[in-house]
Parts: C-alpha cells; structure tokens; sequence
C-alpha cells in the first residue's frame, strides 16, 4: 500500500497493511518549531542555523518538509491555504530568530521588531497603523490575543458584524487549490488532507471569535463573553450558525469543484467542547446549537463527495462523542486521552465501529514531556495495539507537539511508532 | 419568600439585575451588610459543588458569578465603611506565556465569593509581576494558573523569585490547572494545589486559619 491508500483504507474502517502516520496535515498534529529544529538537527536533516519555515504564526507550528516527511515516513501532505489567520498571504519568506534561537523563516509582512519589554505584535493584515491582534511575550512560544472587544450593544449586536471574516472563496483561492491539489495528487503519494477547512463551516471556534484579520472587528469578540452566549443568547448564537452553515456549504461546494476527490480528508470543526474533568458547555448547547448544523454540512460532504469530515475537539469529549457521531462526523481529534472519561480502551470499545480516531497516540500533558524515553515507548507502543486493531486509526500525538519536549523523549516516540510499523529509521 | 433566599436562588440562576435589585431592597429593608453578603457567599458556594459535582457548566458559572458581581458591587463600600474585614487577601494570575484564563477566572470568582479579597493580575503573568504585586498588596495567598506543559515550569520560576525578593514564606502559594497535579505542586515547592475552584476556596480557608 502507498500512503494515500494506507490513509484511505484506516478511515474506512478497514485494517492498513501497517499504522498510518500524520505529522502536520492539520494544524493540531503539527509541531512547534523549537522541537521540529531540534529533531531536524538530530537526524541529520538540517544544520544547526538552517532555518525552519513557520507554517502556523500563532501556534508557531513548522512546516513538515520533504526529507522530513520520507525520513518518517510519514503519510500526509497538507493542502495549506495562501492566507494565514491574519489576513496576508505567507509569501517573501525572511529570517527571523526565535526567543530560544531557533532560526526560522516567516513570510514578509511578519512584524519582528519587539516593543521595549521585548514581546512581539502582529497585526491584521500586516497593516502596523492598525491595533495588533495578537502578542508574543518575550521568552514566549505562541501568540497570545489581544483583547479588542469592545461593549456589547444588545440592540445592535448583528450577525453581518458577527460573520464579517466569512467569506465565499475567490476565484484566486479557487484556481490555486485546483493547481495545488492536482499537483500534490499527482506528484505525490501522500493522502492528502485539507487543514483549514473552508470559511463557514467551522462554528464557534473560540481561536477565531477574536477575527484577528479584522482591523475593527465588531460583534462578540471576547472569548468569555462568546460561552457565556451560549446561554444568554441562544437565539443569536444560533442565526450565526445557521448563516455560517449557508457559507459553509456554499464554499465546500466551489472547493469541490477546485479539488474535486483529490483531497481526503477535510477540517470541519475545531470548537473545543471539553475540558478536562468533563464538558466545557452543557451537552444541550452542543445538541441544540451545534449538531443540526453540522449534520448539514457532514450530510452535504457525504451526498456530493468521497471526503471524510474531521471534528478537532479537545478536552473529555466522551458525553458527546455519540452526538458528533450522529451529526455525521467521520474522525475525531485529538483524542485527548489524559482528560476525564478518555482512556483509549473505553474509546474504541463503545465508539471504535463508528468514528476514527486521528490522535490519541501519547499523552502529551504528562509521559511525553515529563516520562522517560523508555515510557514514552511503552506508551506508544500500547495505544497504536489499542487504537489500532481493525483500521479506524491514524497516528498522531494528542494536539500539536510542543515545545520543551526533550529530544530524547521525540526520538523515543517515532522510534516506537515506526518499530510498530516494522520501519528502521537511520537515527532514530 | 425571605429576601436573603431569593438573592441566593437568584444569584445561583445567574439573573443579574434581579440580584442587583434584590440587594437594593434589602438594604433599603436595613437588612445588616454582613448578613447580605453572607446570602452571595451562600449561593456562590451552592454554584461551585455544583460546578465541582458536573451539574452545570462553565458559561452557567460565568453568569452566576455576574449575578454575584450585581450584588457584590452594592455593598462593597458599605463593607468597608462597617469596618467589616475579608477573610483573606489573594493575588492570582495565569503565568507568563499562557493565555488560558477561565479557570483562574472560576477560581478568583468563587473566592471573592467566599468573602476573599482578589487582586487578579490577568493572564500571561511574569514571575517579577507576582513579586511586584506580592510587595504592593502583602497578601496571604498567591495563587498561578498554568494550562500548558510548557508554561507549568513559570510557576517554579515565579517561586524561586519570591524566594530571592525574600517573600516567600509570607505567602501561601497555591497552584493549579488542567496539567498540574498534587506532585508537581510538592515538587516545585508550592503550599497547596486545587482540582477545581471548589476545592480551592476549601484550601484557601483551611490554609489560613493554619497560618494564623
Ligand atoms: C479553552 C481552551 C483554549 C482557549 C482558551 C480561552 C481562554 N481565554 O482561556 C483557546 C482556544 C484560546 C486555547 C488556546 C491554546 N491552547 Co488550549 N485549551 C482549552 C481547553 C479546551 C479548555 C481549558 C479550559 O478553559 N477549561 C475550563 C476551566 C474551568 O478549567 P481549568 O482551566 O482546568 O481550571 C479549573 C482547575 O484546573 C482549577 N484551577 C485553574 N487554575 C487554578 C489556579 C489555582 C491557584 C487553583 C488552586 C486552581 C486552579 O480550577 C478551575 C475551575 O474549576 C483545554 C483542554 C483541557 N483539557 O483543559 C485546552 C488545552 C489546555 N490547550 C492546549 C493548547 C496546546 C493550546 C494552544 C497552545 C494551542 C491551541 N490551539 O490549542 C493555545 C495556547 C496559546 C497560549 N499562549 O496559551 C493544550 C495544552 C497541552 C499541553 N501540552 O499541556 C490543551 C490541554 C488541549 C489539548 N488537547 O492538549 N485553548
């Protein structure tokens, strides 16, 4: 099998000739450029000042390069949009150095230069005249956003304002992803997948209620006041997501006629639900204000495409994963198998038959970052025999690998996971 | 209905302005200031084990303690004029590189709450603004948030520079969210750690009347 089938055949339910490997086909399986350097440098994939390319400027998540991508093999490519979440295009790529040193390449209308305390601003659509959006504390490794809600009017709150970012595809956007997907179908093995997802289709993401492209974003911008709306203003919540559902369906349908079956899978939410010990919001909010809309949009892929939809949804999901589950979701993620209600076993006796889980393959708030190299392979090494048996399985670490991960501990873990799939990589 | 109940059950459904309105009668009823707030830290309390027990949920705990705000606001000044005291200062932030904030918020929510006085740094708080506002405000307890594994290690930071500003044993250190365990907490020598808001305000109280 090549990698686009060994994808194709996991997430019909069917057992690969070995386990699936994603590392960065979604910007929540991606890996911070501090610990993708340093992994890069350790195989001997890079030198010390070759710069790694940011792919992701709020998570900080480096791109997945070629030799990167064949020395792991690893079975995903990306088809990444031209425009990033503040509105430019990544273009005119220039050198920046990282608060720990890490060299790195950012696209031209990166602003690099630091206040007087040393913290770092971006702005919406690199426009420095306008407030930033969002900062970097020094010594930091993400971007944090910047609060410019302003009060909220009742009488005025307006779902236009709401959803002024959400916009059809352009006919530029268009013909990119048309030469882009045919490209990388043809050139490449890889199963492809499709991170950002289109405009529209991703409800109530609280990583985008700022509307960070957004010089003055008007409407429910703070994300307090956003999940305190879920109750206090249902009504409104819910003419958001049915506008929202209407631009979603729209764009997935110029998307397919761009793509057509060349992408497999495609990102249609990435609104957390949970939380650690249990749920975020009540399980009605979901069922009521959610999954009619997605069970539209998932029907909507299903009828016209041979895509497979994904939900991102960090946190103890476990009460709802039966409601994404009716709404049409095909895989979940990331499967954060260290909250409450999560362990892998329990996951795929009750849901195994019914979704897919892409995730799940390390815990990364504890054995990752703090255990032993020889922990972090056990680990893997149970949860891929877990997670794994009959297909519906992609591996992937819970969320993005950070930063601060200890070499030894990155090397342990693609040691282990290509042990299971019988692959001996050189450095490793 | 007594009035008392009705500012509790209110408060506890998270009807704001029905809360503010309640308080006014009351006080306007010569009810004692004391006895009023004592009906806000009642509700809050039923508001955290609900919250602790899983019955309801972050945005209902966010509203509640809105409602609790309506109410608290009023007699505020009135508290102080009666001389009546806190039972306790607190400074509380989430540390530095870290953004997530609702839980600290739970946390500085219910501990005003329960009759705390909170000064809330924010979010993304450096080990030397803990030790700046630990100088200016003297309180009991300071309590870090962290949500990220990378972020976790800010709290030994911020401790090990209360240590050298020679702050340290004056303060009670409580730390706490998703990622931080019982073990970490002993590990980078912080006093106590809490699960949930709940547990912390328990804590907090214990923790103080120790002290004193
Ligand atoms: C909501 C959320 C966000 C929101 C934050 C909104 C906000 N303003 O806070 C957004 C979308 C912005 C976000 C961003 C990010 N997040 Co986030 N996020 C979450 C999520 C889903 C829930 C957190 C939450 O609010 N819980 C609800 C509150 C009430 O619970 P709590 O915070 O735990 O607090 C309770 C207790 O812990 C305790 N407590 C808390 N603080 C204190 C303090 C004291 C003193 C005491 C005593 C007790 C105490 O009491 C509280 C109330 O009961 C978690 C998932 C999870 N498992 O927790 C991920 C999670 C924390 N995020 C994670 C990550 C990686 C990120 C990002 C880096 C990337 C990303 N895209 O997600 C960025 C961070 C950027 C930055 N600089 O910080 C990871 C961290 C992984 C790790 N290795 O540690 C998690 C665990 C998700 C995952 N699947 O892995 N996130």
């Amino acid at each position: 099998m090549n990698s686009r089938e060994r994808i194709i055949s996991a997430i019909n339910h069917r057992e690969p000739d070995r386990t699936p490997l994603d590392l960065g086909g979604f910007d929540f399986t991606g890996i911070h450029v501090s610990s993708l350097h340093i992994l890069e440098v350790a195989l001997g994939l890079k030198k010390p000042n070759e710069p790694v390319k940011v792919v992701d400027l709020v998570q900080m998540l480096g791109e997945i390069d070629e030799k990167l991508r064949e020395t792991l093999e690893i079975d995903t490519i990306p088809l990444r949009g031209q425009k990033n979440y503040f509105g430019f295009k990544n273009e005119n790529w220039k050198p920046w150095t990282f608060f720990d040193g890490t060299p790195l390449l950012v696209p031209e209308k990166f602003n690099t230069i630091p206040d007087k305390e040393g913290n770092i601003y971006q702005y919406p659509q690199g426009d420095t005249s306008a407030l930033p959006c969002v900062k970097m504390p020094k010594d930091g490794f993400y971007f944090d956003d910047v609060d410019r809600s302003k009060p909220i009017d009742e009488e005025s709150l307006n779902v236009e304002d709401q959803l002024e970012e959400c916009k059809l595809l352009t006919d530029e956007e268009l013909s990119y992803y048309e030469k882009e997907s045919k490209r990388l179908f043809e050139e490449t093995n890889y199963a492809i997948t499709f991170p950002s997802g289109v405009s529209g289709t991703n409800l109530g993401d609280s990583f985008w209620i700022p509307g960070w492209s957004l010089k003055n974003p008007r409407g429910i911008r703070n994300q307090e006041e956003w999940y305190i709306s879920l109750i206090t203003r249902k009504d409104f919540i819910r003419d958001v997501n049915a506008k929202m559902t209407e631009i979603g369906i729209e764009n997935l349908k110029l998307l397919h006629q761009a793509v057509g079956e060349r992408i497999q899978v495609i990102m249609i939410s990435s609104t957390d639900f949970g939380a650690q010990n249990g749920l975020l919001y009540p399980k009605e909010s979901y069922q009521e204000l959610f999954k009619p809309f997605h069970k539209r949009i998932n029907d909507w892929v299903h009828r016209n495409t041979t895509w497979k939809t994904l939900i991102h949804s960090c946190g103890s999901d476990y009460d709802i994963i039966p409601d994404f589950i009716e709404a049409g979701f095909d895989i979940l993620n990331p499967v954060q198998i260290s909250a409450a209600k999560m362990e892998p076993e329990r996951l795929k006796k009750e849901f195994g038959d019914h979704i897919v889980f892409w995730g799940g393959g390390i815990n990364t708030q504890t054995t990752f970052p703090f255990g032993t190299p020889q922990e972090v392979e056990e680990e893997v090494k149970k949860n891929i025999s877990i997670f794994g048996e009959g297909g519906g399985f992609v591996y992937a670490t819970v969320h993005d690998i950070q930063a601060r991960i200890p070499l030894e501990n990155l090397l342990a873990l693609f040691r282990a996971v290509n042990d299971v799939r019988g692959i001996k990589v050189q450095g490793l | 209905m007594d009035i008392l109940q009705e500012i509790s059950d209110n408060l506890q459904k998270g009807q704001v302005s029905k809360v503010g309105i309640l308080v006014k009668q009351a006080l306007e009823d010569k009810i004692d200031v004391k006895t009023i707030l004592g009906s806000l830290i009642e509700g809050m309390g039923v508001v955290g084990r609900r919250f602790r027990d899983g019955e309801i949920y972050v945005p209902e705990v966010l509203i509640a303690a809105r409602a609790m705000y309506a109410g608290l606001d009023l007699i505020r000044p009135l508290l102080v004029q009666t001389g009546a005291t806190y039972i306790g200062k607190v400074v509380i932030g989430t540390v530095k590189g870290d953004l997530h904030d609702i839980g600290k918020n739970l946390v500085k929510m219910m501990m005003e709450g329960a009759g705390f006085e909170v000064i809330d740094l924010g979010r993304d708080v450096s080990p030397e603004k803990f030790v700046e506002a630990v100088k200016a405000n003297q309180p009991d307890i300071v309590g870090m948030s962290a949500l990220i594994t990378t972020t976790m290690v800010n709290m030994k930071d911020t401790i090990e520079a209360l240590k050298r500003a020679n702050l340290r044993d004056k303060v009670i250190v409580m730390v706490g969210g998703a990622p931080v365990t019982e073990r970490f907490a002993a590990e980078i020598g912080a006093d106590s750690y809490a699960k949930d808001a709940d547990t912390a305000v328990a804590k907090a109280k214990a923790l103080i009347s120790n002290k004193r």
